[in-house]
């Protein structure tokens, strides 16, 4: 990071703080902005989380309302980021866990679509992606968390309610699954 | 490709795009229960306690002064002569804080105000709040009775210059509740 990055970043923070103390105080136009300046990222965990599009947007919807709800409860010492994306796993968890929601919950891998990877096309990413949409839950929620956005293990097992030394599992696991079905998907 | 080049990708995974806006602008939706929320919780707290907070000040009072009359009659001697002429209501038996014309006037225009205040109440309020104020009223009419009998009583006196006290707080209570709720 360069050190106008840094400032920029340092920046954003401050901005940060500055709407949230706004929205604390009932400001609905502050928390906006902080919802737009949130949202990509909250509703990509979820995306990535639920794989299904619908559920993903109300997943961060909700995410957001509970975080208006526990504004006053914030503690602006911790990041407004890591705060909003914890509320999401856990609306996430709790769709999961609703019975109408019950198949999202299946472990079985061998439900999982294989992932549609093509050697044709340039873009990796949505390959990438693909294989990620292919994991089984429990270790497509470590690499999401751990992989993607970047959380400490230590992190992502307490948002994901499960112990760091599972979370370091189902990271492996992740880790190995994923390489395997881009291989097989290469072939 | 190979089994190095795959576990390169698999490396990459940090490079993804962290943020994947949603096909829709989910802020309305989060608007509309975040004034949903606002109105529930002017709801909850506000008028639920102003609406109560004269009833309960009245059944305070309405006990203080029942349990009041309670006593004072349990230590008031028995009427000395059967038949006399009642005082009831005479300026001359009331204890002098109470003929005080001051008082007399900041109740009348109390009582002006709290009639407003019960006109403008929703029905099942009002019969609840006139009720309570009428037995407060019934019960300053018992003290009055009694010291008509016994007008040296001094613990009657005392009752009865702290049942009006606590008709004038509850009277208050019901005037200020209208301008709580606004």
């Amino acid at each position: 990071m360069t050190i106008a990055d840094k400032g920029r970043a340092d920046t954003v923070v401050d901005f940060d703080v500055a709407l949230i103390e706004r929205a604390r105080k009932g400001d609905s136009r502050a928390f906006e902005r902080l919802y737009r300046d949130h949202v990509g990222r909250v509703h990509g965990l979820c995306l990535r989380m639920t794989r299904d599009p619908d559920l993903a947007a109300d997943c961060a919807q909700d995410a957001f309302i509970k975080a208006w709800k526990a504004l006053p409860r914030f503690e602006a010492r911790s990041s407004f980021s890591t705060w909003l994306h914890r509320i999401a796993v856990n609306t996430v968890l709790e769709k999961r866990r609703g019975p109408s929601n019950a198949e999202i919950a299946v472990e079985d891998p061998t439900e999982y679509a294989e992932p549609v990877l093509s050697f044709d096309t340039p873009v990796e990413e949505e390959e990438l992606e693909a294989a990620i949409q292919s994991l089984p839950q429990g270790a497509r929620d470590a690499l999401v968390l751990c992989g993607v956005y970047g959380y400490e293990h230590s992190e992502a097992a307490s948002m994901l309610g499960i112990a760091v030394g599972t979370c370091k599992a189902q990271l492996h696991r992740a880790r190995g699954l994923l390489r395997d079905r881009l291989e097989r998907g290469v072939r | 490709m190979t089994h190095q080049s795959t576990g390169r990708r698999v490396n990459r995974i940090d490079e993804l795009a962290q943020s994947l806006p949603p096909a829709r602008d989910l802020w309305p939706g989060i608007a509309t229960a975040i004034e949903a929320d606002r109105k529930a919780a002017v709801v909850d707290n506000a008028p639920r306690r102003t609406r109560w907070l004269p009833a309960a000040g009245m059944a305070a009072a309405v006990a203080l002064v029942t349990v009041g009359i309670f006593i004072g009659r349990s230590f008031s001697p028995p009427p000395i002569v059967a038949g006399t002429n009642t005082t009831q209501g005479s300026p001359e038996m009331m204890p002098a804080a109470l003929r005080d014309a001051n008082y007399r006037k900041q109740r009348d225009v109390l009582l002006a105000e709290v009639d407003e205040r019960l006109a403008a109440m929703p029905p099942a309020d009002r019969e609840k709040v006139a009720s309570s104020l009428r037995t407060l009223k019934r019960s300053i009419s018992d003290i009055e009775a009694a010291l008509g009998r016994d007008p040296a009583n001094a613990l009657l006196q005392e009752l009865l210059v702290n049942s009006c006290q606590e008709e004038m707080r509850a009277l208050t209570a019901v005037r200020d509740s209208g301008s709580q709720e606004t």
